[in-house]
C-alpha cells in the first residue's frame, strides 16, 4: 500500500499525461488508453463492478483491479485531475474513496449495452460483422468487447493469463482495439473430437467431454446457463457495448428452448438483435422472413435491424426487395454490404473445403491436408503472390514441394495413421533434406521417432507408434492434460523473435538442438522446438510462429526454387498489421453499406 | 397435364439433382416423363443433337429420364457475357444479345417458354419442372419466368427443395412459403430436407412445427452424400448423345445410388406423385 501511495504521488505531479506510447507495455488494456493512473488513486475501492478480490498467498484476500478500465479512460482520469486540484488532494488522501469515488463512479459507470448479431444460416457473416461493428464503435471512441457464448471451432488461441478460446473472439477483440481477449468473451468452446463428441472447454479449461444428446440435455441445463450470464456480465460491467454473436441460425425450432448460443443469451444479457443474411446464395429474403417469423414473439421484438451480406454486383438492386421486406416484417434493412475482399483469418475452414491451393505464385508450399487439422490460422501468413499453398492429400503433392508444412492436428495418431495409409508418410521421408519442412504442434510430435500413447488418450487405442524419424524425440500421452500457454521467444541459430501459442495434449522429450529460446518473463532458461539445420528440419509446438517475420523469412530463405522463377519476397510486415489493416478496411466497407442513422439508434450513439 | 415444380430456398438447395432423381425415379416405373425449366442464367450449356443450346442441367435430366435433350427442355437461357452484355437464347436458338437496361420483348419470349412447356405436357405423360434460385427474391419476383411465372401461368402445383447444411432450414422453408404471393401459394404442397448428416429424429418437432404451420407435408430427408456428379464444365464442350460417351452413364449411375439411399433413408416418393395428381 505504501509502494502505492508513493507511485500516486509522483502521477499526481505529472498531471494528465494522457496514453503513454512509450510505455514498453502500452497498450496493457485498449489502444489509446490513458496512463495517468498506472497505479489507481482510489485503491483499494473495493467496487466490485470494477475489481475482484483474489486470495493473496498467505490466503487472505486482496483487492484486485486488473480488470478495471474506467481509470483509464480519459473523461475520468479528467474529472479525477480537476477534483484532485481542486479539492487539493494528495496520494493517500481518504478524501479519494470517501468523496470522489462515490460521486465519479455515479457519474461515469455504467452498465454496458448488449447488442446481438445472429445470423441466418452458418457463414451469414456474423463475426466479421460483429468485429466490423466492433471497429467501427471502437474509431468513435467506446469500449467494446466481444462475446459468443458457445463456438464450436477447432481454431482456438490462447490468452495472456493462458485461457484457451476461440480465434475469432481473439480477432474481434483486436477490431476493437483490445490488448488481451479473455475468457469472458468465449465462455464455451466446444472442439469437435469426432462427429457426435466434442471436448467442453468452460472459460478457457477443459471442462468434459460430452456427446451431443448429453451436453443439450445435461451440460446446458445444467452449468450452461449460469456460465453465460456470469461472463457476459462481468463484460456489461466493464465495457461500453458487448457486441454478441450468436451460433449458426437462431430459429432451430427443433432445438430452440436448448439453444444457449442464440436468443437464449440475447435474453440473458437483455441485448437488441441484428440479423444477418448472407445474400450469395440466394433465397436471402426467404431466410429473413422465417428467420424472424418463426420466433416468439418475445424473442422477435428484440429484432432492431437486418443486414444484408454479401452482395455481389451491383448493391442497389437489393433495395427494392429491401424495401418490400421491411413492410412485411417492420424491421428496418439496415445494411446492404457488398462482397469485400478482406484477408482476416478464416474460422471455418472454408479454405479447405473443396480446394486443393490457395495462390498462385512460383513458390509451392505443402500443407499436408490432415482430415483432423487444428488451429490452421498458422497457414493465414503463408498465403501471399510469390506462393501457392497446396493442400497435400496425396504422395504427389507432397513430391512436387518446395517447402512443406505439416500442421497441427486434434489427433495426432489418428492423423500419423491416416499419411502412413495414403502414402504422404513415405513421401515425406524420401523429401527429407530436400526441401525445407516444419512441423507445428502434431505435426512436431509426428516427426518425433516414436509417438506413445500407453492410455489411448489421443486416439482411444493405447499403443506405441512409430513417427517420421526426422527428430530423435518421443512424445508420450501420459495423463488427461492439456498445456496451454503464450511464448514469446527468439531464434537461437540467428535471431529474431517469434510469438505463439501452445495448445497440446501430449508432451515430448526433445533430443535435439532445440530452435527457439524463450523471452517470456520468468522462464528465460527454457528452450522450445527443435532443428536439424543441415537437413532443413525445424519442429514447433507455437502456434502462430509464421505471424511475425523473422521465422517466416528463415523458412522461405531455405526454399531453393528449382526452375520456378525467382527467390520468394515474402512480406516482411507482421501478420498482426496486416489483419489490423484489414481490419479498418472491413469496417470502411460496413460503413459504405451501413445506414448509419439507423445504426446509432440502434447502439444509441449520440455524436 | 400432369407436371410438377422443383423449387429451392436458394442456388445450389439441389434442385437440379432431385428434379433429375424425381425422374429417374419415374422413369424406373416405366412413365414417359421429360424434364423442363423454362429459364436458366449459366455459361454451362449443352448442346443437343439437332444443334439446340440448353442448360447442362436438364441435360442431366433427361439423361435420367432415358430421352435425348431437346430445346424444348430449357427454352430460355440466359448467358452473360461480361461487361452488361448478355445473350438470351431461346429454344436454343439465339435471340437477342443485349445490354444492360436495354428492353427487350419479354411477352414474346415468355410466350415461346410457355409454349415449349405446353408442347412437352402434349408430348409426354409427366413434365417434371425445375425452378430457378429462390421463387421469392422480392426484388426479382414481379419479372420472374421459372419459378412465381410458370406457377402461375400453368397451375403447376410445387415441392420446395430445402438445404439443411448452413443450418436455418426451417426459417428458410417458412420464410419461402410465406412470401409466395396469395394466388400461387397454393400450388406448394410439400418440402424436402436436403444434405442432412447424423439423427434424422433430431428434427422430427421441426418438422411437425412447420406441417402445422405451413399446410405443408414434409416429403423426406435425403442424405448428405458426396456422390460425385460429372462437372458440368467437363462436359460443356461436348456434343453427346446417350450411350456415346460414359460421363453420363456414370450420372445415372451414381443417381440410381442416390434413389436407393433416399428411399431406404424413408423418403417417400409416390408423396410426389399425388402432387402430380393434383396437377391433372
Amino acid at each position: 500500500m505504501k509502494n502505492i501511495v508513493k507511485v500516486v504521488r509522483d502521477e499526481i505531479a505529472a498531471g494528465n499525461v494522457g496514453c503513454k506510447t512509450d510505455c514498453p507495455y502500452n497498450p496493457c488494456h485498449f489502444s489509446g488508453q490513458n496512463c495517468t493512473f498506472c497505479y489507481c488513486p482510489y485503491y483499494p475501492c473495493n467496487d466490485e463492478r470494477l475489481g475482484k478480490f483474489v486470495e493473496g498467498r498467505r490466503g487472505q484476500k486482496i483487492w484486485s483491479c486488473e480488470d478495471c478500465l474506467l481509470i483509464h479512460r480519459d473523461f475520468f482520469v479528467e474529472h479525477t485531475v480537476s477534483k484532485i486540484k481542486e479539492l487539493g488532494l494528495e496520494a493517500g488522501d481518504p478524501r479519494f474513496l470517501t468523496e470522489v469515488f462515490p460521486e465519479a463512479v455515479e457519474k461515469f459507470w455504467h452498465r454496458g449495452k448488449a447488442v446481438m448479431v445472429v445470423g441466418a444460416t452458418s457463414d451469414a457473416g456474423k463475426s466479421i460483422t460483429v468485429a466490423a461493428i466492433g471497429r467501427i464503435l471502437k474509431r468513435m471512441g467506446y469500449l467494446c468487447a466481444p462475446f459468443k457464448s458457445q463456438n464450436m471451432s477447432l481454431n482456438s488461441r490462447v490468452t495472456s493469463d493462458g485461457a484457451e478460446i476461440a480465434m475469432v473472439q481473439v480477432l474481434q477483440a483486436q477490431a476493437m482495439g483490445l490488448k488481451n481477449a479473455d475468457a469472458h468473451m468465449n465462455p464455451i468452446l466446444l472442439k469437435p473430437m469426432g462427429n457426435t463428441r466434442s471436448q467442453v472447454v468452460v472459460e478457457g479449461k477443459p471442462f468434459a467431454d460430452y456427446e451431443v444428446g448429453g451436453y443439450y440435455d445435461e451440460f446446458v441445463p445444467g452449468p450452461g446457463k449460469e456460465i453465460v450470464k456470469r461472463n457476459v456480465d462481468f463484460l456489461l460491467n466493464h465495457y461500453d457495448y458487448v457486441i454478441m454473436e450468436g451460433a449458426g441460425s437462431p430459429a432451430e425450432i427443433n432445438i430452440y428452448d436448448k439453444d444457449i448460443a442464440n436468443m437464449r443469451a440475447a435474453e440473458i444479457a437483455d441485448a437488441d438483435v441484428i440479423l444477418v443474411v448472407n445474400v450469395e446464395w440466394g433465397g436471402a429474403f426467404a431466410y429473413a422472413v422465417g428467420t424472424v417469423e418463426l420466433m416468439p414473439e418475445e424473442d422477435r421484438r428484440r429484432i432492431k435491424g437486418i443486414i444484408l451480406n454479401n452482395v455481389r454486383g451491383d448493391v442497389n438492386l437489393m433495395r427494392p426487395g429491401a424495401d418490400r421486406m421491411e413492410e412485411i416484417l417492420g424491421i428496418p434493412v439496415i445494411g446492404i454490404i457488398p462482397h469485400l475482399d478482406v484477408r482476416l483469418p478464416s474460422e471455418d475452414s472454408e479454405m479447405f473445403r473443396g480446394r486443393s491451393s490457395v495462390g498462385n505464385g512460383p513458390v509451392h508450399v505443402a500443407v499436408v491436408k490432415l482430415p483432423r487439422i487444428a488451429n490452421f490460422t498458422d497457414l493465414d501468413p503463408l498465403y501471399s503472390d510469390d506462393t501457392t499453398v497446396v493442400f497435400a492429400e496425396s504422395p504427389e503433392d507432397i513430391l512436387d514441394a518446395d517447402a512443406i508444412v505439416i500442421p497441427g492436428t486434434k489427433n495426432t495418431i489418428g492423423d500419423l495413421q491416416w499419411m502412413k495409409d495414403v502414402g504422404i508418410y513415405d513421401a515425406l521421408r524420401q523429401m527429407k533434406g530436400k526441401v525445407p519442412i516444419v512441423g507445428i504442434c502434431g505435426g512436431y510430435q509426428m516427426m518425433g521417432k516414436l509417438l506413445s500413447d500407453p492410455q489411448g488418450i489421443e486416439n482411444g487405442i493405447p499403443g506405441d507408434y512409430e513417427g517420421l524419424g526426422f527428430f530423435d524425440n518421443t512424445s508420450t500421452w501420459s495423463s488427461y492434460t492439456k498445456r496451454v500457454v503464450r511464448d514469446r521467444a527468439v531464434i537461437i541459430d540467428g535471431g529474431g523473435e517469434v510469438e505463439g501459442y501452445e495448445i497440446h495434449m501430449g508432451m515430448s522429450d526433445v533430443k535435439e538442438t532445440p530452435l527457439f529460446r524463450m523471452t517470456s518473463f520468468g522462464r528465460e532458461k527454457e528452450t522450445e522446438g527443435s532443428v536439424r539445420k543441415d537437413e532443413m528440419l525445424y519442429g514447433t509446438y507455437l502456434h502462430g510462429v509464421f505471424d511475425r517475420p523473422a521465422f517466416r523469412d528463415l523458412f522461405f530463405s531455405l526454399v531453393s526454387r528449382k526452375d520456378r522463377g525467382t527467390a520468394p519476397e515474402m512480406s516482411v510486415e507482421d501478420y498482426n498489421d496486416v489483419v489490423d489493416r484489414n481490419l479498418d478496411l472491413l469496417a470502411d466497407g460496413f460503413e459504405k453499406g451501413l445506414d448509419m442513422d439507423a445504426f446509432k439508434k440502434i447502439f444509441g450513439v449520440k455524436e | 397435364m400432369r407436371s410438377v415444380l422443383f423449387l429451392g430456398t436458394a442456388s445450389g438447395a439441389g434442385k437440379t439433382t432431385l428434379a433429375a432423381l424425381y425422374c429417374r425415379y419415374l422413369r424406373k416405373k416405366g412413365v414417359d416423363v421429360v424434364p423442363y425449366k423454362t429459364s436458366n442464367l449459366s455459361l454451362n450449356s449443352y448442346v443437343t443433337e439437332d444443334g439446340k443450346e440448353i442448360g447442362m442441367g436438364q441435360a442431366f435430366q433427361a439423361w435420367a429420364s432415358g430421352i435425348e435433350p431437346t430445346g424444348d427442355m430449357n427454352p430460355v437461357l440466359l448467358k452473360p457475357s461480361g461487361n452488361g452484355r448478355m445473350q438470351i437464347v431461346v429454344r436454343g436458338e439465339p435471340f437477342i444479345d443485349i445490354v444492360r437496361g436495354q428492353e427487350y420483348d419479354r411477352e414474346k419470349i415468355k410466350e415461346l417458354g410457355y409454349g415449349s412447356f405446353d408442347r412437352l405436357v402434349s408430348e409426354h405423360e409427366t413434365v417434371v419442372c425445375e425452378g430457378s434460385g429462390s421463387p421469392v427474391e422480392l426484388n426479382l419476383m414481379d419479372t420472374d419466368l421459372a419459378n412465381v411465372g410458370l406457377m402461375r401461368a400453368r397451375k403447376v402445383p410445387s415441392v420446395l427443395v430445402a438445404d439443411i447444411e448452413r443450418g436455418g432450414v426451417f426459417a428458410a422453408v417458412y420464410g419461402t412459403w410465406k412470401l409466395l404471393p396469395d394466388d400461387v401459394r397454393g400450388l406448394l404442397k410439400g418440402f424436402i430436407i436436403n444434405r442432412f448428416r447424423g439423427d434424422a429424429s433430431l428434427l422430427d418437432s421441426g418438422i411437425a412445427r412447420i406441417e402445422e404451420l405451413t399446410g405443408l407435408k414434409c416429403i423426406g430427408i435425403i442424405p448428405y452424400e458426396t456422390l460425385k456428379f460429372p462437372e458440368e464444365d467437363s462436359m460443356s464442350s461436348k456434343k453427346g448423345s446417350i450411350g456415346d460417351g460414359n460421363l453420363h452413364e456414370e450420372f445415372v449411375k451414381n443417381l440410381d445410388r442416390l434413389l436407393e439411399l433416399a428411399e431406404e433413408g424413408g423418403v417417400d416418393f409416390s408423396k410426389i406423385e399425388k402432387i402430380v395428381d393434383s396437377s391433372a
